[in-house]
């Protein structure tokens, strides 16, 4: 589900920026290499400023997820019931994400899952995971 | 720590309280210096989160107060309401002030609600925008529909029933737990907000989802209202009227990923960093055991199973077995939010939390634990608190 994106500012940095190009990319230290999310100017392992992008496995476990089934507001009214996910990616870094709208999974803590990035327009585009099998990566 | 709570003050709770947060401050400011037995000109420190939107210089303006020593604020709202505490116990015992008063102000229900997504997003053509660097409702989070705290806690929640393999039907049991034995003890306390609506567990499961595994009985109520106490030294305090409760400890934490939302921590299970509860119980010079009564700040009833695991009440895993079976109850082995809790009492942001603590440590509490001594608080181990009978 989506009606909600960042402001043009924040689509125009490295993370957006990767995704709006298809795929998902993590800040990852050029040093030692840790990946860590959200982006930051340092690496929270070694702290080093010299930081990049690399692009993501994909590959995720679910930590957990939640039903919105009430809407916060007046816009998000024909998007409930939508599942919010917490993913902890093989790369040692936490993303929110979600169900992409339309779909529905039996859901479990702790299973695979896989990244699958569906853009909305030139500037925007989000990394939902899915059950491995069905249809991600 | 070595000072003391002499003063509480506060207005009603409601949905609408037709007057200006800075009038409510100033009420509640007044009714906690009254409390103590003390001047409003004795005011020499002012504590309050970042997020009030009612500043220092605004009460000190409005009081006409000679002048401040003292003004320290905190970050990330309720998370810290011990807090603020402990910063204003630290400035009176390095001398910097003798008497703080911690207030908070906020018409949350008739004003600026926490419950809605306005709050973090512009409306911008057929797009709603987050420019939020931090949750709830940020950059990565907003775009997937995370918006406001109570989703939040449903992530804690089902990560919680994941990790112990807990069914629906104990989950269930379990907040239904929290949230009867809380309204239970709301019913008797004559400031609740819910004072004369009952909840049993049917209609506790019968109740409407939010957000799932989250029922509306499980969030807290957003509230109008103001609440202010007075902090001083326990020298001061056992020279005023026999109302003081002691700071025994109290401290606050940070720890990557924690606040303001946990949705970077390690665990989304537990929430309270790894020697919280060794570090406050040891400056208390006390365990977990000598507790009489806690207070958890309840913004869901998700953080009362999750504090009293991280803190040693009960073991890990313990709390559905616990919660469903009374052990929060009056009589039960620790009686927990007896005011009904932000659940069923009303949301002055962790302060009432404090405030009840406060009440059972004086023995006038609507739901008094008979002999209470000592009293424990928390906000998701983020900020917590030991207070002791003076």
């Amino acid at each position: 589900m989506t009606v909600i994106r960042p402001s043009d500012e924040y689509l125009e940095q490295p993370y957006y920026r990767h995704l709006a190009e298809g795929t998902l990319h993590l800040n990852c230290c050029n040093d030692c290499g840790a990946a860590h999310h959200p982006p930051s100017p340092i690496c929270p392992k070694c702290r080093s400023f010299n930081t990049g992008w690399k692009p993501a496995s994909g590959r995720a476990t679910l930590n957990s997820f939640a039903e919105a089934r009430h809407a916060v507001h007046p816009m998000l009214g024909p998007k409930v019931p939508y599942v919010i996910t917490l993913v902890d990616l093989e790369e040692g870094v936490r993303l929110v994400s979600g169900i992409p709208e339309g779909m529905r999974f039996d859901l479990k803590v702790g299973m695979p899952l896989e990244c699958k990035v569906i853009r909305f327009d030139e500037a925007f585009a989000l990394p939902y995971f899915l059950p491995v099998g069905e249809g991600g990566a | 720590m070595k000072t003391s709570i002499v003063g509480l003050g506060q207005t009603e709770f409601s949905k609408n309280s037709g007057r200006s947060e800075l009038k409510l401050a100033l009420e509640a400011i007044l009714g906690a210096l009254e409390d103590a037995g003390l001047e409003v000109n004795d005011i020499d420190g002012l504590v309050r989160y970042t997020w009030d939107n009612t500043s220092e210089a605004a009460i000190v303006n409005a009081l006409g107060l000679p002048s401040l020593s003292y003004y320290g604020e905190t970050e990330f709202g309720g998370v810290n309401c011990c807090g603020a505490v402990a910063q204003a116990s630290a400035a009176i015992e390095a001398g910097l002030a003798n008497c703080v008063v911690f207030y908070r102000a906020l018409n949350a229900r008739s004003g600026v609600r926490f419950g809605r997504g306005e709050r973090v997003l512009a409306e911008e053509g057929d797009w709603l925008v987050s420019r939020q660097p931090e949750p709830p409702g940020d950059i990565y989070s907003a775009p997937f529909g995370l918006l406001v705290p109570g989703q939040h806690h449903a992530l804690y929640a089902q990560s919680y029933m994941g990790h112990y393999g807990l069914d629906e039907e104990r989950f269930t049991d379990m907040l239904g737990g929290v949230a009867v034995t809380q309204r239970a003890y709301a019913n008797r306390n004559p400031r609740a907000l819910l004072k004369d609506k009952s909840l049993s567990l049917d209609d506790y499961r019968a109740g409407r989802v939010i957000t799932h595994p989250l029922r509306i009985y499980d969030y807290c109520l957003e509230t109008d209202g103001a609440m202010a106490m007075v902090i001083v030294s326990q020298e001061k305090a056992r020279q005023l009227s026999g109302k003081a409760v002691d700071v025994l400890a109290a401290g606050q934490y940070i720890f990557p990923g924690s606040v303001p939302m946990y949705l970077y921590a390690e665990k989304t299970y537990s929430l309270a960093p790894e020697g919280a509860a060794q570090q406050l119980f040891g400056r208390a010079g006390l365990s977990a055991s000598d507790i009489d009564v806690a207070m958890i700040y309840d913004a869901t009833s998700m953080m009362v199973p999750i504090a009293l695991e991280d803190f040693g009440f009960i073991g890990r895993g313990e709390a559905a077995d616990f919660l469903s079976s009374g052990g929060n109850g009056p009589g039960g082995p620790l009686p927990v939010n007896t005011h009904g809790g932000l659940l069923s009492e009303g949301y002055f942001h962790g302060l009432n939390t404090i405030a009840e603590g406060v009440r059972q440590l004086r023995g006038d509490s609507h739901n008094q634990v008979e002999g209470a001594e000592t009293a424990f608080v928390t906000l998701r181990g983020a900020s917590s608190m030991v207070l002791g009978r003076a």
